[in-house]
């Protein structure tokens, strides 16, 4: 059977039998890829969901990020941090280029890949987890008189629930200048709530 | 999974995952030897002679031995047992109060005189005079199998200050 063949083959196994093999080492790539992607798929849509207020955007976003992970998937190193960390870079990067092509009045969604037309049932789910991070979206509000790197270090630790080596890893920071980073932003929100008081 | 997250896997799987199916992954295990750039932070090392600029990246496979003392008349004397302890015998001389960071230059080879070789300041650079001395003797054997490996000896040694004119120790840096 040709290397496309077995992908064909393989994409068309129940989600239920794909759910088993979570439980046993990946025989192949592709297999490791499919537990990257369930492993993180859910935490990335929330990601993007408290950024952007349309299910097509949170969808194509979340398509684009897989797409670029699963292109560079031969060079991803486990070894060198987690397949979580490694994603969120890709993620960060994915949104910063849309925000750029949104801001030069491009569709920025029709330039990214993955795009697909969804059903009504898929609209309605990512509308509901967009819903679902209105309270991670509010706590980002908040955020919002923070330096952009310090609202990244909590967004990624306290909603995204990366630990903070996996946050450093994926901002391309030092662990050392991440836990400043983080520590610092805590404080100034503690002192703005305190004032707010 | 939801029905989106579903459909999206089956779309990868579908569009992109031919490709991947025969990826030569990493083996699983402890990671190579080979770092990213910037674990050498604090350093440069090339290879010196005949124009070569090889960049070496050195494996740190326990723990970067250093030392650095001073000695009577005023001079330093770093030691450093693997190439990968300079980022940390330089943030030593920094935490000693010496403004100079210390970049080597390895060559291949034993070195053809044992012991410390005498670091030349980059212009405006002031400070006590340093030397580095490469394991025991000047020389460094990386054994097969390791990044680098074959000897080497400390073919030159530079002297920046502690601040600006440095490397930053990255590949590339601007």
């Amino acid at each position: 059977m040709s290397t496309e063949a077995r992908a064909l083959t393989r994409q068309d196994r129940p989600v239920a039998a794909r759910a088993r093999s979570r439980g046993r080492p990946p025989s192949s790539p592709l297999e490791e890829f499919e537990q990257v992607y369930l492993r993180n798929v859910d935490v990335l849509m929330g990601y993007f969901a408290r950024r952007c207020r349309d299910p097509h955007t949170v969808a194509d976003l979340t398509s684009e990020t897989f797409v670029r992970a699963m292109d560079g998937f031969a060079r991803f190193d486990p070894r060198r941090g987690s397949d979580r960390a490694w994603l969120f870079g890709i993620a960060a990067h994915v949104f910063a280029r849309h925000c750029e092509q949104s801001a030069g009045g491009r569709d920025a969604v029709a330039r990214l890949g993955g795009h697909r037309t969804l059903g009504m049932d898929e609209i309605e789910e990512l509308a509901e987890r967009i819903d679902a991070e209105r309270e991670g979206a509010a706590l980002m509000q908040r955020c919002a008189r923070l330096p952009s790197v310090e609202r990244a270090a909590i967004e990624l630790v306290d909603l995204d629930g990366l630990s903070p080596k996996e946050a450093a890893q994926a901002l391309g920071v030092s662990g050392v200048a991440f836990r400043k980073r983080l520590s610092r932003a805590r404080s100034r929100l503690r002192k703005e709530h305190e004032s707010n008081d | 999974m939801t029905k989106f997250t579903d459909h999206l896997w089956s779309d990868l799987a579908r569009e992109h995952g031919a490709a991947l199916a025969n990826a030569d992954r990493p083996e699983p295990g402890r990671a190579p030897l080979l770092r990213r750039p910037r674990v050498l932070a604090g350093s440069t090392l090339g290879l010196a002679g005949a124009g070569t600029a090889l960049a070496l990246t050195l494996g740190a496979s326990s723990t970067p031995a250093f030392a650095v003392t001073t000695s009577g008349d005023g001079s330093v004397l770093v030691t450093i047992n693997q190439t990968t302890a300079l980022p940390q015998a330089n943030a030593k001389l920094t935490a000693m109060g010496i403004h100079e960071q210390v970049t080597i230059y390895m060559a291949s080879g034993a070195a053809a005189v044992s012991g410390p070789v005498t670091c030349t300041p980059a212009p405006g650079v002031s400070g006590p005079p340093v030397k580095v001395l490469v394991g025991t003797n000047g020389t460094q054997v990386i054994s097969s199998g390791n990044t680098g490996a074959g000897t080497w000896h400390l073919g030159a040694c530079h002297l920046t200050g502690d601040s600006g004119s440095g490397n930053t120790g990255n590949t590339g840096a601007g």
